[in-house]
């Protein structure tokens, strides 16, 4: 039996194979579930009802696929070009640090001002520590997968150390409740970022902001000359070289947009969620690692990005409601694991197919 | 020698087809114990299909295997290996951080290999004994990284020894090696085959052929033409053999006219290879306007840099190249774009083409940034498109449109589609590094009237090839390229094989 | 290049429909039906059964499920992290129809705060927090009371007066009992030194097995811990030196070496306050639980504990009850040996929920 890659994809695969991947997961979890003496239907139907239907549900979903979109968008413009910015976590954190500070800094000022002003350093946040690798990266050659990796916990603790360990401008020292328990200062009102209510569906300004960036992302990788590089980079370095691209300054470019997208979600966590920087909330979600594995779910395509974080976030939400003293939080895991594992088992039979003699 | 009575392989009636050609039509081939036996053929002739159908990489669509008398079917290349054949490729296949012993016993399916205690000691003293005996010359502790390529080569037949393989196949062995090392090599040969080994060593070298082998087998367009005793034959009648007509090979038809000016001026350039040695030396050349200058050399002296050097890929360390007199910025691969010069690069999937994007994409893979394909930071997909469908028609690519990915296509319809690209920049200079390797008849055809095009109208062409009769076929003059220099540039109607030939072993000139 | 990016997308958006097809058949079909049991929920931030605070929790729900029978139908969010997801399982469970909510981290606290004024016909009740109003509640209790006996049987246990003691932030609380521990170990052991390693988490095994490995070879020959997880009984208890555990009886990790451990004992509060709320006499509170009422006690002794000292500590415990003695009375003197308290004054439990300064013969700072 072997393996091999599709010269052509028959149109009707696209439509077959998800459909089928998806029975199969149904038909997998349903066997679990039956083994371990849950009704299948009912929990299928709480999974979903909890995840995009019941009410409030969507928002809480969009709540937590806002950060996902960020960091999937993020490591997608990188992997496009096969560079490894596995950053994202930490990049994520500089965007949360920057983009609390402003926020912090520009109290009393105008809240259309406030919130550009953190959007605008959280980018920045983001894009100086990709930055680090890039350069790294473009001038010495120096392996970007482990630059950005190790770089993760450098800003990790510069982050609980911020707020933990020293009396820095963003911890909280004056109130009771900060002298309990060592937390960020709160944001001012202003620095809230905005909001929509949409029959009951509140988008907040993060996510509008992640689908547009989503959208900008697409036009840019598929329409522009730059994209056209970044395309040709990914696909062939020397290549690119051959063709007179200035493949350094592409590396910088692109590591910089994307950590200046994963910034983005860490300024939208503090000024969408949080209102405070709170290290051991950005530090448990793992929006970073989980962006990635976003970003490879959706293949990198940047409209199945934030179909992904919303799945995967309806997916995460669905599951704290199905478990309880009845339904253990393991048995949501795999429920959740066989659901994205026949996801991208499915893709696979997209793009190979598989011979069992030659 | 004469045939032993049972041979140790025999293959019988192979036929192996690919979609696009006959790779093997009813090939017979046969090798006794330890015999030395090459298989003789061009580029083409079916010497790799038939060396992966006896290693089980392929299985032949007609005819059989015989091993030491008995019928053999490979599923796999395990199966191959099991059965006692082991291939040293000409690409190693060897994990660079690991030890030379490592290497060995990484290679192994058998007991040691597979149990998960390894007993490095063991194995290093196996290691050094086989070596011993076959003058393989290798420190088994030594990371492949430290090695030289030749170093490098042992380790892989170490490998084939180590598992006890009784027939071991060499492809073109020694295109990597120095002659010093080439010599070093055809004596381990000598010893293998003294220890009842088979030895199957495929080349296109007439010298080496008649050094080492006792028969040979020449293929030619996947089929075997003949075997001969290698110490009857002369390099003359296995040439004959090998190309079917005789030696003489068709020149130039006629000198061209009067060609032009200096386009392309390359004076006491210097450039370093990829391990950091001095790679091009001192090399000087002239490209007028109209003409042909073939590079002739045998491959990695330093033709391959040189060519890089020119277009801006690889920085030179020293000396300058023109283009129209005027000079190019070093290591900028763009400014010899915009200067002029195309630049057909001898790998053709990788740097000539981005392997994974489309045929369209390909054909503006320089010209994506002039403005008759992008408006501001957008590119005109339509008109790519029309570009790309232009390319098609014109070149008569073979494909089923312009959406088709790249590493599709076959080499020779790859090779258009760098060609139409190249020429549509309305270059000066063209370099071509090997156009024409690993393509088939037509295809070498084709490229070869687009080259002749070229330069009748007006650019100037540096052709870089090992093959001397596609230089002397094309070139106006010769230059041959030695251990980084340029040796000798002669008038092509001045030339003789036996000088040029000299000349790239290294040999004084004449003169 | 555009063809084949478009194909990725089909799929993709094909299982997001088909999902949402799913959910919305099978969503139409449900219906709003309310049980008769009364409702209640905890949250944990770790798995319910992780041998410390959460299992010590979830024993209190399990408490009251058993006491109130069919009356009532308890749940719980286990592994919840403390950042935007709270406030999606809060309102999930409100949802689902639960009245009243025990929120178990200080983690928490804000999302509770913000779903308390969303949903005044819910009762909130955070555990370990500060923030009260009309419909939340806040409760913990004077763990340092027992943390301070338990301290004593460390001290009777350490041979060269060096204790390891495993701490996760440095936050008032973890201070305060880290203080009683030293001040009850000194109790047992006059001059006994006190050492502290930060993990920065609750609950982290391997950040917990590797404090307890480094205080050990920094010379502590006991060790002690105001974490949640038995990861350091079980490096304790392979490395022979004795063990006082925190908030759960752990002595199954560490059976030769546990001595004993600070617990609580959640059960009768949750007991009190569910029952309020299904009657309607609920009211808001700022709950200290002491050693009296038996909302904190002692987990039973480990065989390494010898008789004298369970007499030594047997004799404290009831002075504790009886008000006769209190451990944050002064004089207390800080690392550097300034007087904090005066002789006669004593902390209230206010200045204990701010402390910030550590009791000589404890080393290690302060801030983390």
């Amino acid at each position: 039996m072997r393996i091999e890659r599709r010269l052509r994809q028959p149109w009707w695969l696209t439509v077959v194979v998800p459909v089928v991947s998806i029975l199969l997961a149904f038909v997998l979890s349903a066997i679990v579930l039956l083994l371990t003496g849950h009704p299948p239907l009912k929990s299928f139907h709480r999974l979903f009802d909890a995840a995009f239907i019941a009410n409030g549900a969507l928002t809480e979903t969009v709540v937590s696929a806002t950060p996902l979109v960020f960091t999937g968008l993020a490591a997608a413009v990188a992997f496009r070009m096969n560079l490894f910015n596995i950053g994202g976590e930490g990049q994520l954190y500089g965007g949360a640090i920057t983009g609390a500070t402003v926020g912090l800094l520009l109290a009393g000022t105008p809240s259309p001002l406030v919130i550009a002003g953190m959007i605008l350093a959280g980018a920045a946040g983001g894009a100086f520590l990709a930055a680090i690798p890039a350069v790294l990266r473009a001038f010495f050659s120096t392996n970007e997968i482990i630059t950005s990796l190790m770089l993760n916990y450098v800003v990790g603790l510069v982050l609980e150390y911020l707020i933990f360990d020293s009396h820095s401008y963003l911890r909280d020292t004056t109130g009771f409740e900060a002298k309990v328990f060592p937390q960020g200062k709160t944001l001012p009102d202003e620095a809230t970022w905005s909001s929509w209510t949409i029959h009951g569906l509140v988008l907040p300004l993060g996510f509008v902001l992640a689908v547009v960036l989503a959208v900008l992302v697409w036009i840019l990788y598929s329409r522009t000359r730059f994209g056209f590089e970044v395309q040709v980079i990914g696909d062939s370095p020397r290549a690119g070289r051959y063709a007179g691209m200035r493949t350094r300054r592409k590396i910088l470019a692109v590591m910089c947009l994307s950590g200046a997208i994963a910034g983005l979600g860490g300024a939208s966590q503090t000024g969408d969620f949080q209102h405070q920087l709170d290290p051991r909330a950005l530090r448990q979600a793992n929006f970073g690692y989980t962006g990635i594995v976003v970003a490879a779910l959706a293949r990198y395509n940047p409209f199945a990005v934030v179909l992904v974080a919303l799945l995967l976030g309806g997916l995460t939400n669905a599951g704290f409601t199905l478990q309880g003293a009845d339904f253990p939080s393991g048995l949501v895991g795999v429920m959740q694991g066989l659901i994205l594992f026949c996801a991208l088992g499915g893709e696979l039979f997209v793009r190979y197919r598989v011979r069992f003699a030659w | 020698m004469t045939s032993p009575p049972s041979p140790a392989v025999a293959l019988r009636g192979i036929t192996k087809r690919f979609p696009a050609v006959v790779a093997n039509d009813h090939v017979d081939f046969e090798a006794a114990m330890g015999e030395v036996h090459a298989l003789l053929g061009e580029n083409g002739a079916g010497k790799t299909t038939l060396s992966n159908i006896l290693t089980g990489l392929y299985r032949p669509d007609e005819g059989e295997i015989l091993l030491f008398g008995q019928r053999a079917e490979f599923q796999s290349p395990r199966d191959a290996l099991d059965a006692g054949i082991a291939m040293v490729h000409q690409h190693f296949r060897l994990v660079s951080p690991f030890t030379a012993a490592e290497n060995v016993v990484l290679g192994d399916h058998r007991d040691i290999g597979r149990s998960f205690l390894l007993r490095p000691r063991v194995i290093e003293q196996r290691v050094r004994e086989l070596a011993g005996r076959y003058g393989l010359a290798v420190d088994p502790r030594a990371r492949i990284w430290q090695l030289s390529v030749g170093e490098q080569q042992r380790v892989e037949i170490l490998k084939a020894l180590y598992q006890d393989a009784r027939i071991l196949i060499l492809d073109e062995p020694t295109a990597v090696l120095t002659p010093q090392e080439a010599e070093a090599l055809f004596d381990t040969i000598r010893a293998m085959a003294a220890d009842g080994r088979t030895v199957i060593f495929i080349s296109h070298k007439l010298n080496e052929v008649k050094a080492v082998a006792d028969r040979v087998t020449v293929l030619r367009r996947g089929r075997s033409l003949a075997t001969v005793t290698a110490a009857e034959a002369t390099p003359r009648s296995l040439a004959a053999l090998m190309v079917g007509r005789e030696v003489e090979v068709g020149r130039r038809d006629e000198a061209r006219g009067a060609t032009g000016d200096a386009v392309l001026e390359i004076d006491g350039l210097w450039a370093d290879g990829d391990r950091g040695e001095a790679a091009v030396r001192n090399a000087s050349l002239t490209v007028r306007a109209g003409e042909i200058l073939g590079v002739a050399g045998v491959a990695g002296n330093g033709q391959r840099e040189l060519a890089e050097a020119i277009a801006g890929m690889r920085p030179a360390t020293a000396g300058f190249v023109r283009v129209r007199g005027r000079g190019l910025r070093n290591g900028d691969p763009r400014a010899a774009i915009a200067a002029g010069v195309a630049y057909v690069p001898e790998d053709r999937l990788g740097t000539g083409v981005a392997p994974g994007l489309s045929l369209a994409s390909n054909v503006v893979l320089k010209a994506y940034r002039e403005p008759h394909v992008s408006r501001g930071p957008l590119l005109r997909f339509r008109r790519i498109r029309e570009l790309a469908s232009g390319v098609i028609d014109r070149y008569d690519v073979r494909t089923s449109g312009p959406h088709v990915p790249a590493w599709q296509l076959s080499g020779g319809n790859l090779q258009k589609v760098v060609l139409a690209r190249e020429f549509s920049g309305d270059p000066v200079v063209l370099v071509a590094a090997a156009p024409t390797r690993g393509l088939d008849v037509s295809g070498i055809e084709t490229v070869h009237a687009y080259l002749r095009e070229a330069a009748s109208r007006g650019l100037g062409v540096l052709l870089i090839s090992e093959d001397l009769d596609e230089i002397l076929a094309l070139a106006d003059r010769i230059a041959v390229m030695y251990e980084g220099s340029v040796v000798g540039e002669r008038d092509a109607g001045l030339a003789t094989v036996e000088e040029l030939g000299l000349l790239m072993a290294g040999g004084e000139s004449a003169d | 290049m555009k063809k084949r990016k478009f194909a990725l997308a089909v799929p993709l958006a094909l299982a997001a429909a088909l999902i949402l097809a799913l959910g919305v058949s099978t969503g139409s079909a449900r219906t709003q039906k309310q049980s008769a049991a009364f409702k209640a929920a905890w949250i944990y931030v770790g798995p319910h059964n992780d041998n410390g605070w959460s299992q010590a929790h979830d024993k209190g729900r399990l408490y009251v499920q058993s006491k109130l029978g069919s009356s009532v139908e308890t749940t719980y969010k286990e592994n919840v992290p403390e950042g935007s997801q709270v406030s999606q399982v809060i309102e999930s469970l409100i949802r689902d129809g639960n009245k009243i909510i025990f929120a178990t981290s200080f983690g928490y606290q804000s999302a509770m705060v913000a779903a308390a004024k969303k949903h005044p016909d819910v009762k909130f009740e955070m555990a370990t927090g500060t923030a009260q109003s009309a419909n939340m509640a806040e409760y913990f209790g004077a763990g340092e009371d027992a943390i301070y006996l338990s301290g004593m049987a460390a001290g009777a246990a350490t041979k060269r007066g060096v204790i390891g003691y495993v701490v996760p932030f440095a936050t008032p609380e973890v201070v305060r009992h880290a203080n009683a521990f030293a001040l009850g170990a000194q109790a047992t052991h006059p001059g006994a030194r006190i050492k502290l390693i930060w993990t920065n988490s609750w609950f982290d095994p391997g950040k917990e097995t590797k404090a307890a490995q480094s205080l050990h070879a920094g010379g502590a020959d006991v060790l002690g811990q105001n974490v949640d997880s038995p990861a350091t009984g079980q490096y304790a208890e392979k490395k022979g030196i004795p063990w006082v555990g925190y908030d759960s009886d752990a002595q199954k990790f560490a059976p030769k070496q546990w001595l004993t451990a600070a617990v609580y004992n959640w059960g009768p509060y949750y007991l009190r306050k569910v029952k309020a709320a299904m009657n309607g006499t609920w009211k808001t509170n700022f709950y200290y639980g002491t050693l009296k009422e038996g909302f904190v006690t002692l987990a039973p002794y480990g065989p390494k504990v010898k008789a004298k000292t369970k007499a030594a500590i047997a004799k404290k415990r009831a002075a504790l009850i009886k008000g006769k003695f209190y451990e944050f009375a002064g004089p207390l003197y800080d690392q550097k040996g300034k007087l904090r308290v005066p002789k006669g004054k004593r902390l209230s439990v206010k200045q204990l929920y701010a402390m910030n300064w550590l009791v000589k013969g404890v080393i290690g700072s302060a801030k983390g």
